[in-house]
Protein backbone atom coordinates (compact mmCIF):
# COMPACT_ATOMS: atom_id res chain seq x y z
CA UNK A 1 0.00 0.00 0.00
CA UNK A 2 2.77 2.35 1.11
CA UNK A 3 4.62 1.54 -2.12
CA UNK A 4 1.69 2.18 -4.77
CA UNK A 5 0.29 5.54 -2.78
CA UNK A 6 2.57 7.83 -3.07
CA UNK A 7 0.32 10.39 -0.58
CA UNK A 8 0.81 7.46 2.01
CA UNK A 9 4.62 7.12 0.96
CA UNK A 10 5.47 10.60 1.43
CA UNK A 11 3.50 11.09 5.17
CA UNK A 12 4.76 7.77 7.38
CA UNK A 13 2.72 9.98 9.89
CA UNK A 14 -0.94 9.03 8.70
CA UNK A 15 -2.89 6.98 11.16
CA UNK A 16 -6.17 6.57 8.84
CA UNK A 17 -5.87 5.75 4.78
CA UNK A 18 -8.98 5.80 3.27
CA UNK A 19 -9.25 4.58 -0.11
CA UNK A 20 -11.77 4.09 -2.45
CA UNK A 21 -14.88 3.42 0.41
CA UNK A 22 -18.04 3.12 -0.22
CA UNK A 23 -20.45 2.58 2.10
CA UNK A 24 -24.33 1.13 1.75
CA UNK A 25 -27.46 1.22 4.18
CA UNK A 26 -29.23 -1.95 2.45
CA UNK A 27 -30.11 -0.01 -0.95
CA UNK A 28 -28.98 2.82 -0.03
CA UNK A 29 -25.38 3.99 -1.13
CA UNK A 30 -24.65 6.59 1.12
CA UNK A 31 -20.85 7.32 0.61
CA UNK A 32 -19.41 7.51 -2.95
CA UNK A 33 -15.84 6.64 -3.50
CA UNK A 34 -13.73 8.47 -0.24
CA UNK A 35 -10.35 8.73 -0.36
CA UNK A 36 -8.93 10.36 2.83
CA UNK A 37 -6.32 10.35 5.06
CA UNK A 38 -6.27 11.35 8.69
CA UNK A 39 -2.53 12.31 10.16
CA UNK A 40 -1.27 10.81 13.53
CA UNK A 41 -1.59 13.08 16.38
CA UNK A 42 -3.28 15.64 14.95
CA UNK A 43 -7.50 16.25 15.00
CA UNK A 44 -9.41 15.87 11.97
CA UNK A 45 -12.92 17.65 11.93
CA UNK A 46 -15.30 16.60 9.70
CA UNK A 47 -18.54 18.79 8.65
CA UNK A 48 -21.28 18.79 6.06
CA UNK A 49 -25.03 19.45 6.51
CA UNK A 50 -26.93 16.49 8.17
CA UNK A 51 -27.10 13.48 6.56
CA UNK A 52 -24.22 14.00 4.54
CA UNK A 53 -22.32 10.85 5.94
CA UNK A 54 -19.36 12.19 8.27
CA UNK A 55 -21.28 10.20 10.85
CA UNK A 56 -21.03 6.68 8.67
CA UNK A 57 -17.53 7.13 7.90
CA UNK A 58 -16.97 7.54 11.14
CA UNK A 59 -18.37 4.77 12.14
CA UNK A 60 -16.48 3.03 9.33
CA UNK A 61 -13.60 3.27 11.38
CA UNK A 62 -14.18 0.88 14.50
CA UNK A 63 -16.84 -1.09 12.35
CA UNK A 64 -19.96 -0.04 14.37
CA UNK A 65 -21.98 -0.50 11.51
CA UNK A 66 -21.10 -4.68 12.19
CA UNK A 67 -24.01 -4.27 14.83
CA UNK A 68 -26.44 -4.02 12.08
CA UNK A 69 -27.08 -6.10 9.32
CA UNK A 70 -27.41 -5.05 6.11
CA UNK A 71 -24.91 -2.48 6.40
CA UNK A 72 -21.39 -2.90 4.02
CA UNK A 73 -18.41 -1.05 2.99
CA UNK A 74 -16.33 -1.68 0.35
CA UNK A 75 -12.67 -0.47 -0.26
CA UNK A 76 -9.88 0.11 2.10
CA UNK A 77 -9.12 1.77 6.15
CA UNK A 78 -5.81 1.10 6.28
CA UNK A 79 -4.71 1.10 10.31
CA UNK A 80 -1.27 -0.10 10.87
CA UNK A 81 -1.10 -2.06 8.02
CA UNK A 82 -4.18 -3.53 7.47
CA UNK A 83 -7.60 -3.44 6.00
CA UNK A 84 -9.67 -2.83 8.58
CA UNK A 85 -12.63 -3.97 6.58
CA UNK A 86 -11.47 -7.04 6.07
CA UNK A 87 -13.49 -9.82 7.00
CA UNK A 88 -11.52 -11.91 9.74
CA UNK A 89 -10.06 -9.05 11.69
CA UNK A 90 -10.97 -9.19 14.94
CA UNK A 91 -13.31 -6.58 16.00
CA UNK A 92 -12.55 -6.43 19.70
CA UNK A 93 -8.79 -5.23 19.58
CA UNK A 94 -9.55 -3.34 16.36
CA UNK A 95 -12.36 -0.89 18.85
CA UNK A 96 -9.31 -1.60 21.87
CA UNK A 97 -6.92 0.46 19.08
CA UNK A 98 -9.68 2.48 18.05
CA UNK A 99 -11.80 4.29 20.78
CA UNK A 100 -15.53 6.23 20.03
CA UNK A 101 -17.26 8.60 22.57
CA UNK A 102 -20.89 9.29 21.04
CA UNK A 103 -23.55 12.26 20.75
CA UNK A 104 -24.92 11.69 23.61
CA UNK A 105 -23.25 10.86 26.95
CA UNK A 106 -23.98 7.12 27.68
CA UNK A 107 -22.66 6.26 31.26
CA UNK A 108 -23.07 2.43 32.28
CA UNK A 109 -25.30 1.47 34.85
CA UNK A 110 -21.71 1.34 37.42
CA UNK A 111 -19.63 3.30 39.79
CA UNK A 112 -17.45 6.01 38.72
CA UNK A 113 -14.78 3.37 39.00
CA UNK A 114 -15.94 0.65 36.76
CA UNK A 115 -17.31 2.38 34.27
CA UNK A 116 -13.66 3.00 33.45
CA UNK A 117 -12.34 -0.19 34.71
CA UNK A 118 -14.69 -2.05 32.83
CA UNK A 119 -13.09 -1.29 29.15
CA UNK A 120 -9.90 -1.68 30.81
CA UNK A 121 -10.82 -5.03 32.23
CA UNK A 122 -12.10 -6.18 28.76
CA UNK A 123 -8.41 -6.34 27.19
CA UNK A 124 -5.46 -6.04 30.25
CA UNK A 125 -5.27 -7.84 33.45
CA UNK A 126 -4.48 -5.44 35.87
CA UNK A 127 -4.12 -5.54 39.60
CA UNK A 128 -5.88 -3.61 42.38
CA UNK A 129 -2.96 -0.94 42.56
CA UNK A 130 -2.46 -0.78 38.62
CA UNK A 131 -6.30 -0.32 37.94
CA UNK A 132 -5.88 2.53 40.57
CA UNK A 133 -3.81 4.09 38.79
CA UNK A 134 -5.25 3.82 35.49
CA UNK A 135 -8.24 5.15 36.43
CA UNK A 136 -6.85 8.18 38.70
CA UNK A 137 -4.83 9.14 35.65
CA UNK A 138 -7.77 8.67 33.18
CA UNK A 139 -9.89 10.83 35.09
CA UNK A 140 -6.87 13.59 35.96
CA UNK A 141 -6.23 13.55 32.19
CA UNK A 142 -10.31 14.86 31.48
CA UNK A 143 -10.00 17.20 34.24
CA UNK A 144 -12.30 14.99 36.54
CA UNK A 145 -10.52 13.89 39.29
CA UNK A 146 -10.59 16.83 41.34
CA UNK A 147 -14.09 16.42 41.11
CA UNK A 148 -14.74 13.03 41.59
CA UNK A 149 -12.13 11.68 43.65
CA UNK A 150 -14.26 11.12 46.66
CA UNK A 151 -17.26 9.60 45.26
CA UNK A 152 -15.52 6.91 43.17
CA UNK A 153 -17.84 4.11 44.27
CA UNK A 154 -20.73 6.62 43.35
CA UNK A 155 -23.02 5.65 40.30
CA UNK A 156 -21.96 7.63 37.33
CA UNK A 157 -25.52 7.97 36.25
CA UNK A 158 -25.33 11.11 39.02
CA UNK A 159 -22.86 13.18 36.99
CA UNK A 160 -24.18 16.24 34.97
CA UNK A 161 -24.31 15.77 31.23
CA UNK A 162 -20.59 17.38 30.74
CA UNK A 163 -19.25 14.78 33.35
CA UNK A 164 -20.91 12.43 32.07
CA UNK A 165 -19.15 13.24 28.52
CA UNK A 166 -15.59 13.51 30.25
CA UNK A 167 -16.31 10.50 31.91
CA UNK A 168 -16.95 8.70 28.57
CA UNK A 169 -13.69 10.04 27.29
CA UNK A 170 -11.68 8.51 29.75
CA UNK A 171 -13.79 5.32 29.46
CA UNK A 172 -12.51 5.53 25.72
CA UNK A 173 -8.85 6.92 26.40
CA UNK A 174 -8.32 4.07 29.37
CA UNK A 175 -8.07 1.35 27.08
CA UNK A 176 -5.44 2.62 25.64
CA UNK A 177 -6.47 2.89 22.08
CA UNK A 178 -4.27 4.92 19.49
CA UNK A 179 -7.22 6.64 17.72
CA UNK A 180 -9.64 8.53 19.12
CA UNK A 181 -13.21 8.85 17.18
CA UNK A 182 -15.69 11.64 18.59
CA UNK A 183 -19.40 11.61 17.14
CA UNK A 184 -20.62 15.47 17.66
CA UNK A 185 -19.45 15.01 21.41
CA UNK A 186 -20.32 18.51 22.51
CA UNK A 187 -24.08 19.04 20.58
CA UNK A 188 -25.63 17.77 23.73
CA UNK A 189 -23.79 20.31 26.22
CA UNK A 190 -24.23 23.71 27.66
CA UNK A 191 -20.98 25.83 26.93
CA UNK A 192 -18.45 25.60 29.61
CA UNK A 193 -18.66 22.18 29.44
CA UNK A 194 -17.92 22.23 25.71
CA UNK A 195 -15.37 24.59 26.06
CA UNK A 196 -13.84 22.39 28.76
CA UNK A 197 -14.02 19.62 26.59
CA UNK A 198 -12.35 21.67 23.38
CA UNK A 199 -9.73 21.99 25.39
CA UNK A 200 -9.37 18.30 26.49
CA UNK A 201 -9.05 18.48 22.41
CA UNK A 202 -6.13 19.69 22.33
CA UNK A 203 -4.12 17.95 25.03
CA UNK A 204 -5.34 14.67 23.86
CA UNK A 205 -3.95 14.85 20.56
CA UNK A 206 -0.30 14.66 21.35
CA UNK A 207 -1.05 11.41 22.22
CA UNK A 208 -4.59 10.30 19.96
CA UNK A 209 -5.11 10.62 16.49
CA UNK A 210 -7.95 12.35 16.87
CA UNK A 211 -11.10 12.58 14.12
CA UNK A 212 -14.15 14.63 15.25
CA UNK A 213 -17.62 15.53 13.80
CA UNK A 214 -18.78 18.17 14.04
CA UNK A 215 -21.93 20.52 13.50
CA UNK A 216 -20.42 23.40 15.10
CA UNK A 217 -18.02 25.54 12.54
CA UNK A 218 -16.67 27.40 15.30
CA UNK A 219 -15.70 24.58 17.05
CA UNK A 220 -13.96 22.42 14.03
CA UNK A 221 -11.74 25.94 13.36
CA UNK A 222 -10.63 26.28 16.99
CA UNK A 223 -9.76 22.31 17.32
CA UNK A 224 -8.96 21.09 14.22
CA UNK A 225 -5.82 20.70 12.24
CA UNK A 226 -7.39 18.99 9.52
CA UNK A 227 -11.01 20.11 8.09
CA UNK A 228 -13.00 17.70 5.76
CA UNK A 229 -16.34 18.84 4.35
CA UNK A 230 -19.16 16.19 2.83
CA UNK A 231 -21.71 16.81 1.13
CA UNK A 232 -24.57 14.05 -0.39
CA UNK A 233 -21.70 11.36 0.73
CA UNK A 234 -18.57 12.82 -1.17
CA UNK A 235 -15.76 13.77 -0.18
CA UNK A 236 -15.52 17.89 -1.30
CA UNK A 237 -12.95 19.13 -0.08
CA UNK A 238 -10.07 18.65 2.46
CA UNK A 239 -7.24 20.76 3.77
CA UNK A 240 -5.86 22.50 6.69
CA UNK A 241 -8.18 24.08 8.46
CA UNK A 242 -6.29 27.73 8.11
CA UNK A 243 -6.82 27.45 4.69
CA UNK A 244 -10.38 25.68 4.46
CA UNK A 245 -11.86 28.41 6.12
CA UNK A 246 -10.32 31.71 4.78
CA UNK A 247 -9.93 30.33 1.38
CA UNK A 248 -11.57 26.82 0.62
CA UNK A 249 -11.21 25.77 -3.36
CA UNK A 250 -14.64 24.99 -3.72
CA UNK A 251 -17.72 27.17 -4.11
CA UNK A 252 -19.84 24.08 -2.10
CA UNK A 253 -17.60 24.58 0.66
CA UNK A 254 -17.31 28.02 0.63
CA UNK A 255 -21.16 28.08 0.57
CA UNK A 256 -21.49 25.78 3.63
CA UNK A 257 -18.98 27.97 5.78
CA UNK A 258 -20.25 30.92 5.60
CA UNK A 259 -23.83 29.18 6.02
CA UNK A 260 -25.57 29.70 2.71
CA UNK A 261 -26.87 26.71 3.21
CA UNK A 262 -27.09 23.27 5.41
CA UNK B 1 -68.88 56.83 24.72
CA UNK B 2 -67.12 53.91 22.83
CA UNK B 3 -69.04 51.82 21.12
CA UNK B 4 -68.86 47.88 22.22
CA UNK B 5 -69.10 45.02 20.15
CA UNK B 6 -72.14 43.36 20.38
CA UNK B 7 -73.06 39.74 19.17
CA UNK B 8 -76.20 38.31 18.45
CA UNK B 9 -76.21 35.02 20.24
CA UNK B 10 -74.10 36.91 23.14
CA UNK B 11 -74.71 35.26 26.63
CA UNK B 12 -78.11 33.80 25.96
CA UNK B 13 -78.19 30.57 27.00
CA UNK B 14 -76.81 27.72 24.26
CA UNK B 15 -79.07 24.47 24.84
CA UNK B 16 -76.14 22.91 22.56
CA UNK B 17 -73.55 23.74 24.98
CA UNK B 18 -75.89 22.95 28.14
CA UNK B 19 -76.63 19.44 26.22
CA UNK B 20 -72.96 18.53 25.97
CA UNK B 21 -72.07 19.74 29.65
CA UNK B 22 -74.83 17.25 31.00
CA UNK B 23 -73.15 14.69 28.39
CA UNK B 24 -69.78 15.51 30.13
CA UNK B 25 -71.68 14.93 33.86
CA UNK B 26 -73.18 11.80 32.73
CA UNK B 27 -69.97 10.40 31.17
CA UNK B 28 -68.18 11.40 34.70
CA UNK B 29 -70.39 9.90 36.63
CA UNK B 30 -70.58 6.85 35.05
CA UNK B 31 -66.75 6.07 35.05
CA UNK B 32 -66.97 6.94 38.71
CA UNK B 33 -69.57 4.50 39.43
CA UNK B 34 -68.15 1.82 37.70
CA UNK B 35 -64.92 2.33 39.41
CA UNK B 36 -66.79 2.51 42.17
CA UNK B 37 -68.27 -0.93 42.40
CA UNK B 38 -64.88 -2.25 41.27
CA UNK B 39 -63.41 -1.53 44.18
CA UNK B 40 -66.55 -2.36 46.09
CA UNK B 41 -66.09 -5.77 44.85
CA UNK B 42 -62.60 -6.00 45.90
CA UNK B 43 -63.39 -4.68 49.14
CA UNK B 44 -66.30 -7.24 49.56
CA UNK B 45 -63.91 -10.34 48.46
CA UNK B 46 -60.73 -9.18 51.47
CA UNK B 47 -63.61 -8.46 54.04
CA UNK B 48 -65.07 -11.64 53.53
CA UNK B 49 -61.64 -13.02 53.43
CA UNK B 50 -60.37 -11.45 56.61
CA UNK B 51 -63.73 -12.25 58.62
CA UNK B 52 -63.87 -15.47 57.82
CA UNK B 53 -60.24 -16.14 57.71
CA UNK B 54 -58.72 -14.71 60.67
CA UNK B 55 -61.38 -16.55 63.05
CA UNK B 56 -59.46 -19.92 61.43
CA UNK B 57 -56.43 -18.33 61.20
CA UNK B 58 -54.50 -19.49 64.45
CA UNK B 59 -50.84 -20.45 65.32
CA UNK B 60 -52.30 -24.06 65.57
CA UNK B 61 -53.56 -23.66 61.58
CA UNK B 62 -50.01 -22.75 61.05
CA UNK B 63 -48.00 -24.84 62.84
CA UNK B 64 -50.15 -28.45 62.62
CA UNK B 65 -49.97 -30.33 59.38
CA UNK B 66 -53.58 -31.52 57.96
CA UNK B 67 -55.11 -34.00 59.92
CA UNK B 68 -58.92 -35.64 60.20
CA UNK B 69 -62.20 -33.54 60.51
CA UNK B 70 -62.29 -32.82 64.50
CA UNK B 71 -58.70 -33.48 65.17
CA UNK B 72 -57.78 -29.61 65.24
CA UNK B 73 -55.46 -29.62 62.38
CA UNK B 74 -53.51 -27.38 60.42
CA UNK B 75 -52.24 -26.31 56.96
CA UNK B 76 -48.36 -26.54 57.86
CA UNK B 77 -47.68 -29.38 55.36
CA UNK B 78 -49.48 -27.36 52.60
CA UNK B 79 -48.14 -24.22 53.52
CA UNK B 80 -44.44 -25.50 52.78
CA UNK B 81 -45.74 -27.39 50.05
CA UNK B 82 -46.48 -24.60 48.60
CA UNK B 83 -43.54 -22.94 49.21
CA UNK B 84 -41.47 -26.08 48.25
CA UNK B 85 -43.18 -26.18 44.59
CA UNK B 86 -43.62 -22.82 43.71
CA UNK B 87 -39.68 -21.93 44.65
CA UNK B 88 -38.78 -25.15 42.63
CA UNK B 89 -41.07 -23.84 39.63
CA UNK B 90 -39.29 -20.33 39.85
CA UNK B 91 -35.75 -22.33 39.97
CA UNK B 92 -37.28 -24.01 36.31
CA UNK B 93 -38.72 -20.98 34.89
CA UNK B 94 -36.40 -17.95 35.57
CA UNK B 95 -33.39 -19.19 33.68
CA UNK B 96 -35.42 -20.60 30.90
CA UNK B 97 -37.45 -17.00 30.39
CA UNK B 98 -34.84 -14.87 31.40
CA UNK B 99 -32.41 -16.59 28.33
CA UNK B 100 -35.35 -16.84 26.15
CA UNK B 101 -36.06 -12.81 26.90
CA UNK B 102 -32.41 -12.28 26.11
CA UNK B 103 -32.66 -13.98 22.80
CA UNK B 104 -35.35 -11.83 21.76
CA UNK B 105 -34.38 -8.85 22.97
CA UNK B 106 -30.71 -9.19 21.51
CA UNK B 107 -30.82 -11.46 18.58
CA UNK B 108 -33.92 -12.15 17.90
CA UNK B 109 -34.53 -9.14 15.04
CA UNK B 110 -37.78 -8.52 13.30
CA UNK B 111 -36.59 -10.49 10.39
CA UNK B 112 -35.42 -13.56 12.28
CA UNK B 113 -38.20 -15.75 11.73
CA UNK B 114 -37.22 -18.53 14.33
CA UNK B 115 -37.39 -15.46 17.14
CA UNK B 116 -41.00 -14.59 15.97
CA UNK B 117 -41.97 -18.29 16.01
CA UNK B 118 -40.49 -18.42 19.97
CA UNK B 119 -42.08 -15.09 20.82
CA UNK B 120 -45.54 -16.13 19.08
CA UNK B 121 -45.42 -19.71 21.11
CA UNK B 122 -44.64 -18.13 23.90
CA UNK B 123 -47.11 -15.45 23.89
CA UNK B 124 -49.84 -18.02 23.16
CA UNK B 125 -48.57 -19.97 26.58
CA UNK B 126 -49.44 -17.29 28.54
CA UNK B 127 -53.00 -17.41 27.87
CA UNK B 128 -53.17 -21.17 27.36
CA UNK B 129 -55.92 -21.93 30.60
CA UNK B 130 -53.83 -23.36 33.55
CA UNK B 131 -55.69 -26.99 33.87
CA UNK B 132 -54.33 -27.60 29.85
CA UNK B 133 -50.84 -27.24 31.46
CA UNK B 134 -51.79 -29.62 33.97
CA UNK B 135 -53.32 -32.42 31.85
CA UNK B 136 -50.45 -31.75 29.73
CA UNK B 137 -48.00 -32.55 32.25
CA UNK B 138 -50.28 -35.16 34.32
CA UNK B 139 -49.27 -36.80 30.42
CA UNK B 140 -46.05 -36.31 30.59
CA UNK B 141 -44.54 -36.50 33.76
CA UNK B 142 -47.69 -38.87 35.99
CA UNK B 143 -49.02 -41.31 33.47
CA UNK B 144 -45.58 -42.59 32.49
CA UNK B 145 -44.11 -43.17 36.27
CA UNK B 146 -47.28 -44.44 37.55
CA UNK B 147 -47.47 -41.96 40.66
CA UNK B 148 -48.21 -38.50 41.37
CA UNK B 149 -45.41 -35.79 42.32
CA UNK B 150 -44.43 -32.73 43.51
CA UNK B 151 -41.91 -32.41 40.68
CA UNK B 152 -44.67 -32.71 38.35
CA UNK B 153 -46.29 -29.71 39.88
CA UNK B 154 -43.41 -27.67 39.63
CA UNK B 155 -43.27 -28.32 36.19
CA UNK B 156 -46.74 -27.85 35.40
CA UNK B 157 -46.47 -23.61 37.08
CA UNK B 158 -43.13 -23.67 36.00
CA UNK B 159 -44.64 -23.59 32.24
CA UNK B 160 -47.22 -20.99 33.60
CA UNK B 161 -44.31 -18.78 34.71
CA UNK B 162 -42.33 -18.79 31.81
CA UNK B 163 -43.91 -16.73 29.05
CA UNK B 164 -44.70 -13.88 31.75
CA UNK B 165 -40.62 -13.90 32.17
CA UNK B 166 -40.13 -14.02 28.74
CA UNK B 167 -42.58 -11.17 28.42
CA UNK B 168 -41.27 -9.08 30.91
CA UNK B 169 -37.16 -9.80 30.29
CA UNK B 170 -37.53 -8.71 26.46
CA UNK B 171 -39.70 -5.75 27.24
CA UNK B 172 -37.20 -4.49 29.80
CA UNK B 173 -34.43 -4.87 27.85
CA UNK B 174 -35.90 -3.31 24.71
CA UNK B 175 -35.88 -0.34 26.89
CA UNK B 176 -32.37 -0.02 27.06
CA UNK B 177 -31.17 2.23 24.84
CA UNK B 178 -28.75 1.49 21.67
CA UNK B 179 -26.20 3.52 22.40
CA UNK B 180 -25.60 1.88 25.69
CA UNK B 181 -25.05 -1.26 23.28
CA UNK B 182 -22.67 0.91 21.44
CA UNK B 183 -20.84 2.10 23.40
CA UNK B 184 -20.27 -1.38 25.36
CA UNK B 185 -18.99 -2.87 21.88
CA UNK B 186 -16.71 0.59 20.95
CA UNK B 187 -14.64 -0.18 23.75
CA UNK B 188 -14.11 -3.92 22.32
CA UNK B 189 -16.81 -5.77 24.42
CA UNK B 190 -18.76 -9.07 22.96
CA UNK B 191 -21.84 -9.20 22.67
CA UNK B 192 -22.50 -11.23 25.22
CA UNK B 193 -20.49 -9.19 27.87
CA UNK B 194 -22.50 -5.96 26.46
CA UNK B 195 -25.75 -8.04 27.16
CA UNK B 196 -25.00 -9.10 30.91
CA UNK B 197 -22.80 -6.33 31.89
CA UNK B 198 -24.73 -4.02 30.64
CA UNK B 199 -28.39 -4.56 29.42
CA UNK B 200 -29.59 -6.79 32.00
CA UNK B 201 -27.82 -4.55 34.63
CA UNK B 202 -29.70 -1.39 33.44
CA UNK B 203 -32.81 -3.35 33.41
CA UNK B 204 -32.52 -5.71 36.36
CA UNK B 205 -35.20 -3.89 38.11
CA UNK B 206 -37.64 -4.44 35.68
CA UNK B 207 -36.70 -8.28 35.18
CA UNK B 208 -36.88 -8.87 38.82
CA UNK B 209 -40.17 -7.43 38.80
CA UNK B 210 -41.24 -9.68 35.56
CA UNK B 211 -40.14 -12.47 38.23
CA UNK B 212 -42.01 -11.85 41.13
CA UNK B 213 -45.41 -11.20 39.11
CA UNK B 214 -44.78 -14.19 37.94
CA UNK B 215 -44.39 -16.08 41.11
CA UNK B 216 -47.36 -13.94 42.30
CA UNK B 217 -49.50 -15.22 39.40
CA UNK B 218 -48.16 -18.79 39.86
CA UNK B 219 -48.62 -19.25 43.25
CA UNK B 220 -52.21 -19.25 43.91
CA UNK B 221 -52.51 -21.93 40.83
CA UNK B 222 -54.91 -25.10 41.59
CA UNK B 223 -55.67 -26.52 38.09
CA UNK B 224 -52.47 -27.04 37.29
CA UNK B 225 -51.37 -29.19 40.72
CA UNK B 226 -54.60 -31.04 40.81
CA UNK B 227 -53.16 -34.02 38.70
CA UNK B 228 -49.64 -33.48 38.87
CA UNK B 229 -48.83 -32.78 42.77
CA UNK B 230 -52.35 -34.20 43.81
CA UNK B 231 -52.23 -32.95 47.56
CA UNK B 232 -51.14 -35.18 50.56
CA UNK B 233 -52.63 -34.97 54.22
CA UNK B 234 -49.30 -35.86 55.44
CA UNK B 235 -45.87 -33.81 55.41
CA UNK B 236 -43.89 -35.06 52.83
CA UNK B 237 -40.30 -33.14 51.33
CA UNK B 238 -39.85 -35.95 48.66
CA UNK B 239 -40.35 -34.20 45.21
CA UNK B 240 -41.09 -37.72 43.91
CA UNK B 241 -44.15 -38.40 46.08
CA UNK B 242 -47.78 -36.70 46.34
CA UNK B 243 -47.21 -33.10 48.11
CA UNK B 244 -49.91 -31.00 49.73
CA UNK B 245 -50.66 -27.45 48.69
CA UNK B 246 -52.23 -24.34 49.77
CA UNK B 247 -54.51 -24.06 46.72
CA UNK B 248 -55.74 -27.27 46.50
CA UNK B 249 -56.04 -27.84 49.93
CA UNK B 250 -58.28 -24.72 49.67
CA UNK B 251 -60.44 -26.90 47.06
CA UNK B 252 -60.86 -29.84 48.76
CA UNK B 253 -61.36 -28.18 52.75
CA UNK B 254 -63.82 -25.52 51.12
CA UNK B 255 -66.43 -28.06 49.98
CA UNK B 256 -66.56 -30.40 52.91
CA UNK B 257 -68.95 -30.82 55.16
CA UNK B 258 -66.57 -30.26 58.49
CA UNK B 259 -67.32 -27.48 59.92
CA UNK B 260 -63.23 -27.13 60.94
CA UNK B 261 -62.14 -27.95 57.20
CA UNK B 262 -63.99 -24.75 55.97
CA UNK B 263 -62.30 -22.41 58.65
CA UNK B 264 -59.11 -23.80 57.72
CA UNK B 265 -60.05 -23.50 54.01
CA UNK B 266 -60.97 -19.82 54.63
CA UNK B 267 -57.66 -19.59 56.61
CA UNK B 268 -55.43 -20.90 53.49
CA UNK B 269 -57.38 -18.58 51.20
CA UNK B 270 -56.46 -15.60 53.57
CA UNK B 271 -52.96 -16.73 53.44
CA UNK B 272 -52.50 -17.38 49.78
CA UNK B 273 -53.73 -13.52 49.35
CA UNK B 274 -51.70 -12.32 51.92
CA UNK B 275 -48.72 -13.85 50.18
CA UNK B 276 -49.76 -12.69 46.25
CA UNK B 277 -50.52 -9.40 48.19
CA UNK B 278 -46.77 -9.17 49.76
CA UNK B 279 -45.29 -10.15 46.54
CA UNK B 280 -47.20 -7.03 44.69
CA UNK B 281 -46.11 -4.72 47.38
CA UNK B 282 -42.72 -6.03 46.69
CA UNK B 283 -43.07 -5.19 42.93
CA UNK B 284 -43.74 -1.82 43.28
CA UNK B 285 -41.01 -1.18 45.90
CA UNK B 286 -38.17 -2.58 43.98
CA UNK B 287 -39.70 -0.78 40.88
CA UNK B 288 -39.87 2.36 42.32
CA UNK B 289 -36.10 1.77 43.61
CA UNK B 290 -35.07 1.34 40.08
Amino acid sequence: MTETDPQVAKSPEVALAVRNLNFYYGENHALHDISIDFPARRVTAMIGPSGCGKSTLLRVFNRMYDLYPGQRATGEVIFDGRNVLERDLDLNILRARVGMVFQKPTPFPMSIYDNIAFGVRLHEKLNKAEMDARVQDVLTRVALWNEVRDRLNAPASGLSGGQQQRLCIARSIATRPEVLLLDEPTSALDPISTARIEELLDELKEEFTIAIVTHNMQQAARCADQVAFFYMGRLIEVDSADRMFTNPKQQQTQDYITGRFG
Amino acid sequence: MSETVVSTTGWKPNPRAARRRRADHLATAFGMVMAGILVLVLASILWTLLSRGLAGLSAAAIMKPMGPPGSSSGLANAIVGSLIQTFMALLMATPLGLGCGIYLSEYGTETNKFASCVRFVSDVLMSVPSILVGLFVYQVLVAPFGHFSALAGSVALAILAVPIIVRTTEDMLRLVPTSMREAGAALGATRWRVTLSLCLRSAKTGVLTGILLALARVSGETAPLLFTSLGNQNWSFSLNRPMASLPVTIYQYAGASYEDWVQLAWAGALLVTMGVLAINIAVRVSARRG
